[in-house]
């Protein structure tokens, strides 16, 4: 208690000199990230291929490439990666290097908010907000927020900004000219930077419209496609996108839905809202297949980039500021637990490091090491945590190499990771015996902590469940195993009621535990790969299949009301009386050429299944993450379960089954 | 040319070929004028839909004869269109809700609503209620068996409501105690053959003993098929003579191979394998349900005596876990795994025992 009352008082003081800080230097206030943006190619965190693949698509789009023909391709640039990758420094980087100015869309927030920021941070009011008066606000020229953008989107593309020059060399508080000529006061602002005198624009989309308005992603993908199908203009404006990819856990929308009982029956669970944005939504299929589109992935930063950053950034910070040098600099473990947790977000460990070294992360005295080390630990996990923690791949890697306690260390392993690994059995505590009756359940600890991958898991229990499905069976030894597993599988889907509400809160880890419990321990090496689950293939396939015996139905309904004078009994066929028994039918009408009328031709779609043995066709591998347009696509459309595929995606091809242990 | 099963199919109760007993009552339920909400249930292709119209026609006449077909279009909550095609008369309407899937509420709702507000107009009416005919109500989620619950008794004074099912096993008991159960059970062989042999006498040609005796060890009680298969028969060989093989439907051969899979060879390689071929089965719209109980007759057949009861049980146990769950595959997948794993064991005590 007294204890208590201590720290309080001491946290109190230490606020207190905090702010007396703050007060000294307001200009402290700024975020690190902003503060230290990168301003040369050196500075970037990125790496040096990708920039250069950005800096060449920049270059071909002004200058057409070795051949000049390239221009009328370059059109839009879209980059896409996780957050904090780096995507919009490089290109600000580069428009610093390479002299060209960007145009940038802003969404704005209610119609009256009529300020603008520019990039020192000072805001002001434009020109007619003292002025304001609301009747003015809404009168019949009210252009909807879109047709702003188009109007952007038209005149930047296609006009030359005659003013910019001189509105960014002077970095004049007034908004830049081009917005002025853009329509109304009230309109979005347009930021310029970049360096002076440039001739070149890019307009840079970063802040999109509303793309998950049905509506609206119709319009802007309009809006692009003809804005790529014109000529490009002389000089030619790229557009360039930028599309953070948002991992979405679908856990809210966890079993929402029918789930294959409503299919079966009626097929009428597809058309479901698809809510992610990614580039795929936001360019369309067909633009993002065009030659007019050419995409870069960024990777999250590995973790050698991002150290070297941060140790720059963190030098460049305590020798400019002497004031600040009262709170230390972070000690290495801290940086780190900074990038280790980081994911390879570099805005997110910025963030943190800015955190680390405002806040007094040394505990008081008389604390040993290790202690003062996981207390740092503690502090700096909880600020650094993420959701998306886990990349489906190494999730489950952990979950179907079923670690035990006292595993042999993998022949690869270095002697760092074996020391890691006998740090985590020392701390995992050996269960009780079971009794002889139970004698066959016996099993080491765990070295899978499933709360954990709970946590960061990316998926929901659902598309969890089908990843095990698809995979397990690589990594069991025999049937008994596999049956551990399947019965695992089955009872966590039966168990529950239809709605969505009754089902059981612990499936996940039901299901992880009882595949750990089911799997062989240790799991044989057989350089496993990882599948995506085939159920959406066929579920697709299922649904076409559906449509097929809708056709055929209504084709004996037709022929009974042609028969007949009387209809008799048109309701009389359900649908799997059709699929199940009307088989034979069809097929005999379809060889015999004496029928005057014939069966549509979808009906093969349930009738015809040819065997073919052993025509194993495995479904597309997980890979540690990869790019992929087309069939993805479709499995997304589904969403029948709520969930669409949340792959962690970015380039590199699937990995040997031992390189998983060196992840963890 | 419609097929035979819709063409020669009884219109009356008087002209049903066997169930005379059920007729009767039937007959004498429609004239007492106390007519009470139905269930009829039965396997599939015992007659239930042909006695349901049966029973319709003796209520209100060749009127009911008179059919239109409508689509209906509803809003679901989430404002997506379900289209429904509803069946009617002058006299009854006919609604198969589970089409909408889980919408299947909403569409009962709807039309019981519309139907029980509307009294009957036509003063010749020999009834003054109107009939429901609910299709495949065993595949009824159960909000809209609560809901359906609730109207049969609001509007019991125009309406009646037929329901057609499976099995009662999965409807709630507030309904089953709400109507009056009607079992159709399958015809016998011998019925079977006499409705075979009135069916080819009609289509005007003689049906051979033995092409009979065939289609109807082949058809297992479903009257529907049988009549079908003749057809098929029929259309391929117009003589019906010499030596004469029932095709199968593809999925029935399929599954056939899928149990000798089974039999086979016990791998976890091998499970995939099987795996892939549930889904070709289920992505042919051939209902779980099915799949597992054709498969697992296949496989009763070829295992030893001591196996069959046990494969059965678990068939039994998944089905339950299918019906409950959401992902088919899973229960198929983790019963043919349950069968590979006792069919291994069986083989490996035996060799146990062989060394002592």
């Amino acid at each position: 208690m007294s204890q208590g009352v201590v720290k309080g008082k001491g946290k109190e003081k230490e606020t207190e000199k905090l702010k007396a800080e703050r007060r000294e230097n307001e200009a402290d206030d700024r975020l690190w990230v902003d503060m230290y943006e990168p301003t040369t190619e050196a500075e970037l965190a990125v790496h040096v291929k990708k920039v250069e693949d950005v800096r060449r698509w920049i270059s071909e789009a002004f200058d057409g490439g070795p051949s000049g023909k390239l221009k009328k391709y370059r059109r839009i640039l879209a980059l896409s990666g996780p957050a904090g990758t780096g995507k919009t420094s490089t290109v600000r980087v580069l428009a610093r290097e390479m002299g060209f100015e960007i145009l940038e869309w802003r969404n704005v927030i209610g119609e009256a908010s009529n300020i603008t920021f520019d990039d020192s941070g000072e805001n002001h009011a434009s020109g007619s907000s003292s002025s304001f008066n609301p009747l003015e606000d809404y009168d019949s020229d009210y252009e909807s927020l879109f047709t702003k953008f188009e109007t952007f989107l038209n005149r930047a593309s296609s006009c030359q900004n005659i003013f910019a020059s001189s509105a960014s060399s002077s970095k004049a508080p007034s908004p830049p000219q081009f917005h002025s000529s853009t329509s109304k006061p009230k309109s979005p602002s347009i930021q310029s930077s970049g360096s002076p005198g440039a001739k070149k624009h890019v307009i840079l989309l970063e802040d999109l419209p509303n793309i998950l308005h049905a509506r609206t992603q119709a319009q802007f993908h309009a809006a692009l496609n003809s804005l790529v199908s014109s000529l490009p203009s002389e000089p030619p404006v790229p557009v360039i996108i930028i599309v953070s990819d948002a991992g979405v856990r679908g856990e809210a929308g966890d079993d929402v839905g029918t789930g294959g009982s409503g299919l079966s029956r009626g097929g009428w669970g597809r058309d479901r809202d698809r809510d992610v944005v990614d580039v795929r939504t936001v360019l369309g299929k067909e633009l993002l297949n065009s030659p007019y589109v050419t995409q870069v992935v960024f990777n999250p930063i590995a973790v050698t980039l991002m150290r070297k950053a941060l140790q720059a950034l963190l030098s460049t910070h305590f020798s400019s500021y002497s004031v600040s040098l009262r709170c230390a600099t972070p000690s290495k473990d801290v940086l780190e637990i900074i990038i280790t947790s980081a994911n390879g977000d570099i805005r997110s460990a910025i963030m943190a490091l800015q955190f680390a070294c405002v806040v007094e992360l040394q505990p008081r005295k008389g604390k040993k090491g290790k202690e003062k080390n996981s207390a740092e630990k503690v502090i700096m996990e909880a600020i650094t945590r993420r959701e998306q923690g886990l990349h489906l791949f190494h999730l489950m890697g952990r979950l179907l190499y079923n670690k035990r306690k006292g595993d042999p260390p993998n022949p690869r392993a270095t002697t760092k990771d074996i020391q890691k690994d006998r740090d985590l059995d020392a701390g995992l505590q050996d269960p009780p015996k079971p009794p002889p009756h139970l004698r066959e359940h016996e099993r080491r600890t765990s070295r899978v902590d499933v709360d954990l991958l709970y946590a960061d898991s990316p998926i929901d229990s659902s598309l969890f469940s089908l990843y095990i499905h698809q995979n397990y069976t690589q990594f069991c030894d025999d049937l008994d195993q596999c049956e551990g597993v399947a019965e695992a599988l089955s009872w966590v889907d039966s168990n529950g009621g239809e709605a969505w509400y009754q089902g059981n809160p612990h499936r996940f880890h039901l299901l992880a535990l009882g595949t750990l419990h089911a799997l062989p321990s240790p799991v044989p090496r057989r350089s496993q790969k990882l599948f995506k689950p085939e159920f959406f293939h066929f579920l697709q396939k299922e649904k076409d299949a559906w449509d097929g015996v809708r056709d055929a139905r209504r084709w004996v309904v037709d022929e009974t009301l042609g028969g007949n004078a009387i209809a008799w009994r048109a309701g009389g066929w359900s649908k799997s009386d059709v699929a199940v028994e009307l088989g034979g039918i069809l097929k005999s009408r379809d060889t015999t050429s004496l029928m005057t009328s014939r069966p549509p031709a979808s009906h093969r779609l349930f009738s015809r299944m040819p065997f073919a043995l052993g025509s194993n066709e495995r479904g597309q591998q997980l890979g540690e993450g990869e790019v992929n347009g087309g069939e993805e696509e479709e499995e997304e459309e589904l969403g029948i379960w709520g969930v669409g595929k949340k792959d962690e995606v970015h380039n590199g091809g699937w990995l040997e089954g031992d390189d998983i242990d060196d992840f963890e | 040319m419609s097929l035979w099963v819709d063409q020669f199919r009884p219109r009356t109760l008087d002209t049903l070929h066997y169930h005379k007993g059920l007729s009767e009552r039937l007959k004498s339920l429609a004239a007492s004028g106390d007519f009470p909400h139905m269930l009829f249930y039965g396997p599939s292709g015992a007659g239930k839909k042909t006695r349901i119209t049966c029973t319709l026609r003796q209520l209100f006449g060749a009127g009911v004869e008179k059919l239109k077909i409508d689509q209906r279009v509803f809003l679901s909550p989430s404002k997506r269109k379900l289209e429904i095609n509803i069946v009617q008369s002058n006299f009854h309407i006919e609604i198969t809700p589970s089409e909408a899937g889980s919408y299947d509420r909403l569409v009962i709702q709807e039309i019981l609503k519309e139907i029980a507000q509307t009294q009957q107009v036509d003063l010749n009416a020999k009834q003054r209620f109107k009939v429901v005919i609910i299709n495949e109500a065993d595949s009824l989620s159960r909000d809209a068996q609560a809901a359906l619950r609730r109207t049969m008794e609001k509007y019991m004074s125009n309406m009646r409501i037929i329901l057609c099912a499976n099995s009662t096993s999965r409807l709630i008991a507030p309904i089953k105690s709400r109507c009056l159960l009607m079992r159709v059970a399958a015809p016998s062989p011998t019925e079977m053959h006499d409705v075979l042999k009135f069916v080819s006498k009609r289509a005007g040609f003689d049906l051979p003993e033995e092409v009979s005796s065939k289609i109807v060890d082949d058809s297992g009680g479903n009257l529907r098929k049988a009549i079908l298969v003749l057809e098929a028969l029929k259309m391929q060989s117009p003589d019906l003579t010499g030596s004469i093989t029932i095709a199968k439907p593809d999925w029935e051969t399929y599954c056939n191979k899928v149990a000798d899979l089974i039999v086979s060879e016990q791998s976890p390689a091998r499970v995939m394998e099987v795996r892939t071929k549930f889904y070709e089965l289920l992505s042919h719209c051939i209902p779980p349900t099915v799949i597992l109980k054709t498969v697992a007759e296949r496989v009763v057949e070829r295992v030893d005596e001591s196996l069959k009861a046990e494969i059965m049980h678990w068939a039994a146990f998944y089905e339950v876990r299918m019906r409950v769950g959401n992902k088919k595959i899973y229960h198929l997948e983790a019963w043919v795994v349950k069968v590979m794993s006792l069919y291994k064991h069986f083989f490996y005590d035996i060799d146990m025992s062989g060394f002592d």
